[in-house]
């Protein structure tokens, strides 16, 4: 247990309780006797330069390592690579407790533990309505027709090969379920950050925008107000997508994900993209585009991912994820090890552009400071922001608030409340808030 | 309509559309045949534009649902073991009314299948493409038609002595208990840059949150 404290640093990294109670405590006794220790070192120093002090040595560095002191394995030992072992605890996971039927579920991805803005393909969130198959490319065809006549000029086929030797495009996006933080709409619930808000990822896409495909169909986009995307799964899970936004060139058929293929579970050989609308709207394992002049009703807009609100009408086709952000780190689940600089960090995004700004609170949103973004701002892409805090020991209450370009400000649970309810899972964006104890620990708070 | 009366129709939709297919990309893709779009072409829309003909009593609904349905979803559609329940909340008033009465001010209240729907066609499109569970795709027409009627019957919608059918689903949207239990009034339907707002309220949001920065507001931590 003694070099606990060299590896976890400064911050208990990650949330799923990996670490027993037995090790975290060694962990922070580790660390006091290590401040202890320099903190003696430094006063028998006094006035001299402190390039260098006396006292332990860390063994890491006098002890030279295995790595350091031997060959090492050899090129493509493993041909499709894969995450160091000392990040497995890094994984999706599945609903707490047991889920009564694993093909109609969710898998939630671990915010806590990444980096910029992109999810690894093998991280990504899943939501399958009828299970996943590894479908075969060389059996899988897109059809694009329509509801009726005088819609497009032709029934089209396109097979993954015809898709791939059309002109691509590549884009970077988010996308969310729009039920994410829906066990946070009354109270808080979720332990950690993965199963508040990770039902949400960011990848690039590369694909063709259906607006060629359906160019090519001889589209009347007068008439063709509404496509229909139908999925090859069991389920041949369908959506309503609006017209508008095919017609701007955004929504692509994808077959590309952060360089590679799709991943299986993430639709593979196609699925359709549709930046800024919900997760549900990316019809996966896409097979069909029917082109139509009036909106759906499929099940998933008319049983499911609809708002119930307090006068007991349900909004029906709700699609734009808000503005929203939440800090990953630290948040629910870890824990705060030593006093003094942390960088507070975390996630905004907006389903209507780009993020214009976020502001960070410490006291639970009374007083608020600008967040600093980073490179790249895209228009619906998660954008990473940080922002420099000092811990002085006492108790905090972490808060981020996002603002995007058209200037929507995210909102205050009592504002959702005011406006909705709270009868809806779908569609919380309001803030988030992380309560950091005095002894580090930090748990998921609700501030109405 | 007999195979060639429905052929010759299908290929006049071929040829009638009336933009142009463009063919920018020559040698890629290719025009779908009559039988491909029929085999695919499955969904039904809330004004029953492509729904199947046929027909289903709820007795013969009864017998496939005990053999195919019940197993998950209960023997009266109550079981929330799987799913959440298809029926019950809903009320003769309901009927009448088309509002689910038990959904005004209810939020933690479980919300059935029938509290919810809205269009018939949702029901019978879902169980056609998506049910069994385990076998989708298996039901025949006639097998729709007839889990959705028992499934109605279920829900006090139509009585034991009925028979759905491609000619009076519209009578029984009449009947939902909640056909007018949905709206599109709100900022959530994305709108182009024209502003074409087909649906929706041409993207207005509901709430306009203050950016406070400075001694804001109480804090109520829970």
């Amino acid at each position: 247990m003694g070099d606990l404290t060299r590896r976890l640093g400064r911050l208990r990294p990650a949330a799923e309780n990996f670490l027993s109670k037995a090790d975290l405590t060694a962990a922070r006794e580790g660390r006091r006797r290590f401040l202890r220790t320099s903190l003696l070192a430094a006063g028998a120093m006094t006035g001299a330069p402190l390039r260098s002090q006396a006292g332990e040595a860390d063994p890491a560095i006098v002890n030279l390592p295995p790595w350091t002191t031997s060959p090492g394995r050899p090129v493509a030992a493993r041909p499709y690579g894969s995450p160091s072992e000392h990040r497995s605890a890094l994984q999706r996971r599945g609903p707490r407790g047991l889920s009564p039927l694993g093909a109609n579920s969710a898998s939630f991805c671990p915010l806590q533990g990444l980096f910029g803005i992109i999810t690894p393909s093998g991280l990504h969130y899943e939501r399958h309505h009828h299970g996943w198959h590894d479908i075969d490319p060389r059996r899988h065809r897109l059809m694009i027709n329509a509801a009726h006549s005088g819609l497009i000029a032709e029934s089209r086929i396109y097979t993954v090969d015809d898709l791939m030797r059309l002109p691509p495009v590549s884009r970077i996006h988010f996308i969310e379920c729009s039920g994410n933080t829906g066990t946070e709409r009354i109270r808080a619930t979720a332990p950690t950050v993965q199963y508040t808000h990770g039902l949400l990822s960011c990848s690039e896409f590369t694909g063709v925008p259906l607006r060629l495909l359906l160019e090519e169909c001889g589209v009347d986009f007068r008439r063709a107000r509404f496509v229909l995307a139908e999925g090859a799964d069991g389920a041949s899970l369908t959506r309503t997508i609006p017209m508008a936004l095919i017609e701007s060139g955004e929504v692509l058929v994808a077959y590309g994900q952060n360089g590679e293929a799709l991943r299986p579970e993430n639709g593979f050989p196609l699925r359709l993209v549709v930046p800024g609308v919900q997760g549900v709207s990316w019809v996966k394992w896409l097979r069909r585009i029917e082109v139509g002049d009036a909106p759906y009703a499929t099940r998933e807009e008319s049983l499911h991912y609809i708002d119930l609100m307090p006068d007991g009408q349900h909004r029906q086709y709700t699609s734009v994820q808000e503005c929203k952000s939440v800090i990953t780190t630290p948040s629910g689940g870890q824990t705060l090890l030593s006093q003094g600089f942390h960088n507070i960090t975390g996630l905004a995004w907006s389903g209507r552009g780009r993020v214009g700004g976020v502001d960070v609170s410490v006291d639970g949103g009374r007083n608020w400071r600008s967040a600093r973004l980073e490179a790249p701002v895209l228009a619906k892409a998660l954008t990473r922001f940080n922002f420099d805090w000092v811990w002085n020991g006492q108790a905090a209450v972490l808060q981020s608030r996002a603002i995007d370009e058209t200037g929507y400000v995210q909102p205050a649970h009592a504002e959702l409340r005011a406006a909705r309810g709270t009868g809806s899972i779908y569609h919380n964006h309001a803030i988030q808030s992380w309560r950091v104890a005095p002894n580090g620990e930090v748990v998921n708070v609700q501030v109405v | 309509m007999s195979k060639w009366f429905e052929w010759v129709g299908l290929a006049l939709i071929c040829v009638a559309g009336s933009g142009w297919a463009m063919d920018r990309y020559p040698g890629v893709g290719r025009a779908a045949t009559v039988a491909e779009v029929r085999a695919w072409d499955i969904d039904v829309r809330a004004d029953f534009r492509g729904l199947p003909e046929g027909e289903g009593s709820v007795v013969r609904g009864r017998e496939l649902y005990g053999a195919q349905c019940a197993a998950c979803h209960g023997s009266a559609g109550e079981s929330d073991a799987f799913f959440t329940p298809l029926v019950g909340g809903t009320s003769a008033h309901d009927i009448r009314s088309g509002h689910a009465r038990a959904l005004a001010g209810s939020a933690a209240a479980q919300r059935t299948t029938f509290m919810r729907l809205a269009t018939l066609s949702t029901l019978f499109d879902y169980i056609q493409r998506a049910m069994p569970w385990e076998t989708p795709k298996s039901l025949a027409p006639n097998d729709v038609y007839a889990l959705t009627a028992y499934l109605l019957h279920l829900a006090g919608i139509v009585p034991e002595a009925f028979t759905l059918s491609h000619s009076n689903m519209a009578n029984v949207q009449s009947r939902l208990p909640n056909r007018h239990g949905m709206t599109t009034d709100h900022g959530l339907w994305p709108v182009g840059e024209a502003g074409d707002g087909d649906m929706g309220n041409g993207g207005i949001p509901d709430i306009q949150a203050e950016r406070c920065m400075n001694e804001c507001r109480a804090v109520h931590g829970h």
